[in-house]
């Protein structure tokens, strides 16, 4: 019966470790420009940081050949020739941590061309250490008992 | 040995030669027209025959990145080459001769000489056009090599706004746009006013008001669009001659170009700066045609002749002095 | 322990036993194999449209690592394509045991060799040239053929699957995870064994072949060398050899204490978290130094590399071990306990692979359709636009398989522990961490 009930006690310490709503501190939402330079294969800046509800405006400035930039999550896209500076405008309305890609083909190693946009906290990394604790300290009790 | 023996291996014999034969065979009788960067080979083939009246089907696909295909002289809508697919272009030629084809997406910095040529033959059904037409910068015998420092600049950006309110106020009306527009600089024309009843910076008004009306909202639009595909990579968005290419180009100057003398050796060797007054209101119409026509100079500048109509480059024209004067919008 | 002998049920020992259902496979297979390599060496240069890139390094890749690997242990190497024409050749027949034996050297593999060094080598080999080969046709189309054509010489010189046993670079890896997999091939009755007359399982009759993979299926307790071809099947007189279904790392639970293989568990490790932070980061600076081979900066990120594998991890590693103590060898604690980390590495290749399959699956139908770039469209979908699929789920995904691969080399360590009398606390505390160090990298 413990045991089931120590298993239980954990499922459900994973599940809102996993998807409880974290708290939001407010912070008036900016509107936010960047000037992202790509050349084969990365961007510069490559690693962004913006608040939840941020209008961000990307300038997405080619030096070298025709790139893209997609944003992993939110689905949005846009594509610069060199000499003609292209903007994408959004609102960053979720949360979490994602990735930004080229996608137009420009080079051999296009797919890895890759940047990171962080709205707010990368809550799934801060999740994911919570979720990894609980893992570690329930096997280690499961079999302490068993032992 | 046993018959399913031997039927295995003809069913597998057969099943690798024709995975083997298929491909290659259907490879040979695909002929492809790559794009690769300048660096790579650009064009190949580059050369391509035609006759007149009957279409040319050619077959493009980009070995690297976006590439896009257009012919010069003839205004025509660019086809966009993607990188691993295969666009397909159909083209019928009606005049005879040597055609250029050049890639319509900067590729790198030699994107500019990513050309080729199609040989067109047979007889023409238009009528010939007899002439070729010699540029204005021959005609008129203008050095456009030659140094052009203008030895007045005005203290602010001319403006042809204030311009308008100028010749409405004054009565101006015998300012007329000169006969001789397309070879005159607006620093000679600011000489010829009259130097009397207006001041240095009205004068530099009014010659901002005169290159504005010298050409239509269309024609500078037009060059807007040109410049923002064919010459801000290098020359920059807003003219000054910092494009993503200029640093590119400097470098190369300065490895491939054999010194001078000093201040003329940097003056050429970065992209022109369109926002300098003191080179761009000493140039004439003609004398800025003919450096896009003729490129050169020992410089990464292209030589546009065989790309763009006269009528393009005219429009270009008239929009580089936007970077000078501020035009009515 | 629960165990589903599969080999019972009459169709399934059938399928399996029959020789033509798994020479239809092996067909298939070696014609999409030949047509890989020639894709890759006269198709289109551009990866993402070319059918070798495609289907080798994200269809392919993906059905391994996600499926095969996890759930059939060495199921691939049972329809693998490259050892079968060198075989065919080795054994003159393509079909059953023909009745004049070919001539070939059938030279036992040296000794020395008699591990999987050379596999780790391989392995290695592929990784460090990993951008160029993920990103490059012709190098793909080109390693490809080399694999195919080094099989048939091997087979010509060496017995058995000479290639797949101690050379091929994929091998090593499927060999130590499919120890994790819920499927096995066993015999059923050892006293059987013990009074079989002639062992044809291992050395062959006019029904099959001896084991191609130099196993002894008598002796047969774990997954790690058996490449489920299924001959040994076919031989047995004594209908005695099964496939069954099992609970996931039965295996794991007898570690081993080879050093080959507890060195294949960190370089797997090492990859993994290596191709995470170069490939899928945002640091493009690492991203020049891996793809441009031959530069200095090439050589660093060698260097690196290889000092992060064969040095950093395991030297991590060894420290948690030196705590304690104890009776048994410093080696044979070592190789016990990093068995834990083969339960981790798989998931960390999990979760890993889930971000570039899903960000690139979408260019598999645009290849279906026009797999050299020539313009073809087979199925109508070569102009399909690439489109990440799923992204939402992605982060949850990794989590998950992540956290899973915690638990799972958790318990993993606590048995290997147990068996070798030391604390598993330290070698849990290592698995926390990289896992951690992963989830920073993906996430």
């Amino acid at each position: 019966m413990r045991s089931y009930l120590s298993l239980l006690l954990f499922a459900t310490a994973g599940l809102v470790v996993a998807f409880a709503p974290l708290p939001v501190q407010p912070v008036a939402p900016q509107e936010r420009t960047f000037q992202i330079d790509a050349r084969q294969y990365a961007y510069s800046p490559s690693e962004l940081h913006v608040n939840p509800g941020d209008i961000i405006t990307f300038e997405l400035v080619s030096n070298d050949v025709v790139h893209g930039l997609y944003v992993d999550g939110y689905g949005v896209s846009v594509e610069a020739d060199p000499g003609q500076t292209a903007t994408l405008t959004f609102v960053a309305d979720q949360p979490g941590s994602f990735r930004f890609r080229c996608n137009v083909t420009c080079g051999a190693m296009h797919p890895f061309m890759i940047g990171k946009l962080t709205v707010g906290t990368n809550h799934w990394f801060y999740r994911g250490i919570g979720l990894a604790i609980l893992a570690a300290l329930g096997v280690l009790m499961s079999t302490k008992r068993n032992a | 040995m046993k018959r399913s023996e031997l039927v295995a291996r003809i069913v597998i014999s057969t099943g690798v030669l024709f995975t083997i034969g298929a491909p290659i065979y259907m490879w040979t009788r695909t002929p492809l027209i790559h794009a690769h960067m300048s660096e790579e080979g650009g064009w190949t083939p580059d050369i391509l025959k035609a006759n007149v009246g009957e279409p040319l089907q050619l077959h493009f696909t980009s070995d690297d990145v976006m590439h896009g295909f257009a012919i010069g002289q003839l205004d025509m809508k660019a086809v966009y080459i993607e990188p691993g697919k295969v666009t397909d272009v159909s083209l019928t030629f009606d005049k005879p001769g040597v055609y250029t084809f050049f890639c319509t997406r900067w590729c790198g910095v030699n994107h500019w000489r990513m050309r080729g040529t199609i040989e067109v033959t047979g007889d023409s059904s238009a009528s010939e056009d007899a002439s070729v037409k010699i540029p204005l910068y021959v005609s008129l015998g203008l050095d456009i090599d030659a140094p052009h420092k203008s030895p007045a600049v005005p203290e602010m950006q001319p403006s042809a706004i204030r311009g308008k309110e100028l010749v409405n106020n004054l009565n101006l009306d015998r300012l007329v746009v000169p006969e001789s527009y397309k070879s005159t600089s607006p620093y000679q024309i600011f000489q010829q006013l009259d130097p009397a009843s207006l001041s240095d910076s009205e004068k530099w008004d009014l010659v901002a008001y005169l290159w504005q009306t010298s050409s239509t909202p269309e024609s500078i639009a037009n060059g807007k669009k040109l410049y923002g595909q064919n010459c801000a990579a290098c020359h920059g968005e807003n003219g000054a001659g910092d494009g993503v290419f200029a640093d590119d180009i400097a470098a190369a100057g300065e490895a491939s170009m054999q010194s001078m003398s000093g201040a003329m050796d940097s003056m050429m060797r970065a992209p022109a700066d369109f926002t300098d007054p003191k080179r761009m209101l000493s140039a004439s119409p003609a004398v800025l045609q003919g450096k896009i026509l003729r490129g050169g100079m020992g410089t990464g500048m292209p030589m546009w002749g065989s790309i763009f109509t006269e009528e393009q480059i005219w429009d270009l024209v008239s929009y580089l002095y936007s970077f000078q004067f501020e035009y009515e919008k | 322990m629960a165990k589903l002998e599969l080999t019972r049920n009459r169709f399934i020992k059938n399928i399996l036993v029959n020789r033509y259902p798994q020479l239809a496979v092996f067909i298939v297979m070696l014609v999409g194999y030949i047509f890989a390599i020639l894709a890759g060496l006269i198709g289109t240069p551009v990866g993402s449209h070319n059918f070798s890139i495609v289907f080798v390094w994200i269809a392919w890749w993906a059905i391994l690592i996600l499926v095969a690997v996890p759930f059939f242990g060495r199921g691939w190497c049972a329809v693998c394509p490259i050892p079968l024409p060198g075989e065919w050749i080795q054994r003159g027949a393509v079909l059953a045991p023909p009745d004049k034996k070919a001539k070939w050297l059938n030279l036992r593999v040296p000794r020395m060799f008699r591990n999987i060094w050379l596999q780790n080598i391989s392995f290695l080999l592929l990784a460090l040239f990993s951008s160029v080969l993920l990103t490059t046709p012709n190098i793909t189309g080109m390693v490809l053929a080399g694999m195919l054509f080094g099989a048939i010489g091997l087979s010509m010189i060496f017995e058995r699957r000479a290639f797949c046993r101690y050379l091929c670079p994929v091998g090593g890896f499927i060999g130590i995870y499919a120890q994790t997999a819920p499927l096995e091939l066993r015999i059923k009755d050892k006293q059987v064994c013990a009074s079989c007359v002639g062992k044809p399982c291992y050395n062959g009759s006019s029904a099959g072949y001896g084991c191609p993979w130099d196993v002894f299926p008598g002796g047969l307790t774990k997954n790690t060398y058996c490449g489920l071809c299924m001959e040994c099947i076919r031989t047995c007189p004594h209908d005695n050899i099964a496939v069954n279904v099992r609970p996931f790392s039965v295996d794991l639970a007898k570690p081993s204490s080879r050093i080959d293989e507890a060195f294949k568990a960190f370089i797997m490790l090492g990859s993994a978290m290596i191709y995470a932070c170069v490939l899928l980061g945002p640091w493009g600076i690492l991203k020049d130094a891996a793809y441009n081979v031959g530069t200095a900066t090439w050589f660093i990120y060698v260097v690196a590399f290889l000092a992060t594998i064969f040095g950093i991890l395991p030297g991590f590693f060894t420290l948690g071990l030196l705590q304690k103590k104890s009776s048994l060898p410093l080696k044979h604690r070592f190789a016990s306990l990093s068995t834990a980390l083969i339960p981790l590495g798989l998931m960390f290749w999990v979760a890993f692979s889930l971000s570039f399959v899903m960000t690139n699956a979408s260019y598999i139908m645009a290849a279906l359709s026009d797999p050299l770039g020539l313009g073809w469209n087979l199925l109508g979908t070569a102009n399909m636009a690439w489109q990440p699929m799923l992204t939402t789920l992605l982060a949850p995904a990794q989590t998950l398989a992540l956290v899973g691969g915690l638990i799972w080399s958790t318990r993993t360590a606590q048995k290997a522990a147990n068996e070798v009398n030391v604390s598993s606390l330290p070698v849990i505390g290592y698995c926390f961490a990289v896992t951690v160090f992963m989830m920073w990298l993906l996430l």
